[in-house]
């Protein structure tokens, strides 16, 4: 073979290698020093990829996590304009809420009323605490008696202008979407680690939360891009396999050393508890 | 104890219907924020309008659903500070298209480390060239430009791409089903790329 000839040869070869890279779905890049020519090539490739049915479409995850994060930045764009001054509050991690127990129900409402500053209690407890909003609309909070022992908490962005939210966050499902009660465990059960549950539409865990005395479920889909995180036993935290994203047992980001910066919490879903067992509302 | 069991990895691929959306009202309910809820309004439109036709793209010129989604994140969050909704939404989308232009051609820099010193070098390193006329420029569509190209090849060109890409046989597959070896398979596939490449510049 002449030198020209092998040239072309390999050629050949590392082209192919970079279709079989692309192909089982690896992340891969042409050579660096390509020529104008050879360049081109390269290019055909990952267009000729997209043009396969199916191939080049967006995960509805992934679909859904870049929607939130647009939604939030929003929020938080608009609240540095924002005139409306919110009352200070207390505490890093805790909302003074008055309230003495942990569950919602409608009777709850006037004490936390959205008008009202919430008023300064001798000595802060962390408590689940209220969106505005929600309560504002008479949403899903409020709509479902949720039986005590378990807890949804949800957040008004609102309330902290100068981050992203870092306490739990309710998974809002469209009005007009179908929903059902899945059971998941019992509360004998339930140990200390989180199940995983699911159907088609949604996947997720229900943890016990000790540090609240509650049982929570929260969206197993990662807020960076959606893929789904998978509990560490030993570790006691979510991972995400995509970006090395890591979530505390609550679902709450995690410092960690990835690049993955700004993940907001996993959303939490509402959960009930009848006659010991466990179940969480889903799409269905 | 329950032992848990870790969620398959293929869960990644399962399709959700789009329910997990944040509800409409539940947000736009704020009195005190009628600038929000209109801007959600509009976020939710825009998105959803060009999520798809700008992923589409991005994988055109990436080839892999990682690279595609982390520079569409990026096109949006960028897009999404500077919009300007008081634009037609054809102009929106031209724009928007712009910045996924500029997002995918500023990462390809990094990988050709080449001093972009000239239009030659710019094109090289994936950059686009001027602005197209039409609305939505042909370019961003992959899946008829592929198509377009494909119909103006010579058959057994046509064939392998066919079967490569469109059909994403592997290289054994393609040689079985095309009476060739493996090498020879090889060989024509960058052979027909690079026809593909020819009349793609044209």
């Amino acid at each position: 073979m002449t030198g020209e000839d092998q040239e072309r040869f390999e050629d050949y070869l590392e082209l192919e290698r970079y279709i079989e890279e692309l192909r089982a779905g690896r992340v891969a890049h042409p050579p660096t020093h390509l020529t104008p020519d050879q360049a081109r090539i390269y290019r055909m490739v990952a267009l000729f990829r997209s043009a396969a049915p199916g191939v080049a479409e967006p995960r509805p995850e992934f679909a859904e996590a870049l929607r939130t994060r647009l939604l939030n930045q929003n929020d938080q764009s608009l609240e540095e304009a924002d005139t409306l001054k919110l009352p200070p509050l207390e505490g890093a991690d805790t909302l003074e809420v008055p309230q003495a127990e942990t569950h919602i129900t409608s009777e709850k409402r006037p004490e936390v009323s959205p008008a009202s500053t919430p008023p300064k209690q001798p000595k802060p407890r962390r408590v689940t605490f209220f969106s505005r909003r929600a309560l504002l609309t008479g949403g899903a909070i409020t709509a479902a008696s949720i039986v005590a022992g378990t807890t949804a908490a949800a957040v008004d962005l609102a309330v902290r202008p100068d981050k992203l939210p870092d306490y739990p966050t309710r998974l809002a499902i469209g009005s007009n979407v179908a929903t059902t009660w899945l059971s998941v465990t019992t509360v004998a059960e339930l140990g200390k680690n989180a199940v995983p549950f699911g159907n088609d539409k949604l996947k997720g865990y229900v943890i016990y939360d000790d540090d609240n005395n509650e049982i929570i479920a929260m969206s197993a889909a990662c807020t960076h891009m959606g893929c789904i995180v998978q509990w560490q036993e030993k570790e006691r935290q979510f991972h995400c396999p995509c970006h090395n994203g890591v979530f505390t047992e609550y679902g709450k980001p995690a410092p960690t050393a990835s690049s993955v910066r700004y993940l907001t919490p996993l959303p939490r879903l509402e959960t009930k508890v009848e006659d010991g067992k466990i179940s969480v509302k889903v799409p269905s | 104890m329950n032992t848990p069991h870790r969620l398959p990895s293929t869960q990644m691929n399962t399709r959700l219907a789009a329910t997990q959306q944040p509800s409409a009202s539940s947000i736009q309910s704020k009195e005190v924020q009628p600038q929000r809820s209109q801007d959600v309004q509009e976020i939710q439109t825009f998105y959803e309008e060009n999520l798809a036709l700008i992923y589409r793209y991005i994988y055109s010129k990436v080839g892999n659903r990682q690279e595609a989604e982390d520079l569409t994140s990026q096109t949006f969050i960028k897009a999404l500070r500077g919009v300007d909704y008081t634009r037609g939404s054809q102009s929106i989308q031209k724009w928007l298209f712009q910045v996924a232009r500029t997002t995918v051609a500023d990462y390809w820099r990094q990988y050709y480390r080449v001093s972009i010193s000239s239009l030659e070098e710019l094109l090289d390193a994936g950059w686009e060239g001027p602005v197209e006329q039409e609305a939505v420029p042909m370019s961003v569509m992959p899946a008829e430009k592929a198509q377009r190209i494909l119909q103006a090849l010579p058959e057994r060109d046509k064939e392998v791409l066919t079967c490569r890409f469109l059909l994403n046989l592997s290289v054994k597959e393609t040689a079985v089903r095309m009476g060739l070896t493996e090498a020879n398979v090889k060989v024509l596939q960058h052979r027909a790329l690079k026809h593909a490449a020819d009349i793609a510049q044209v």
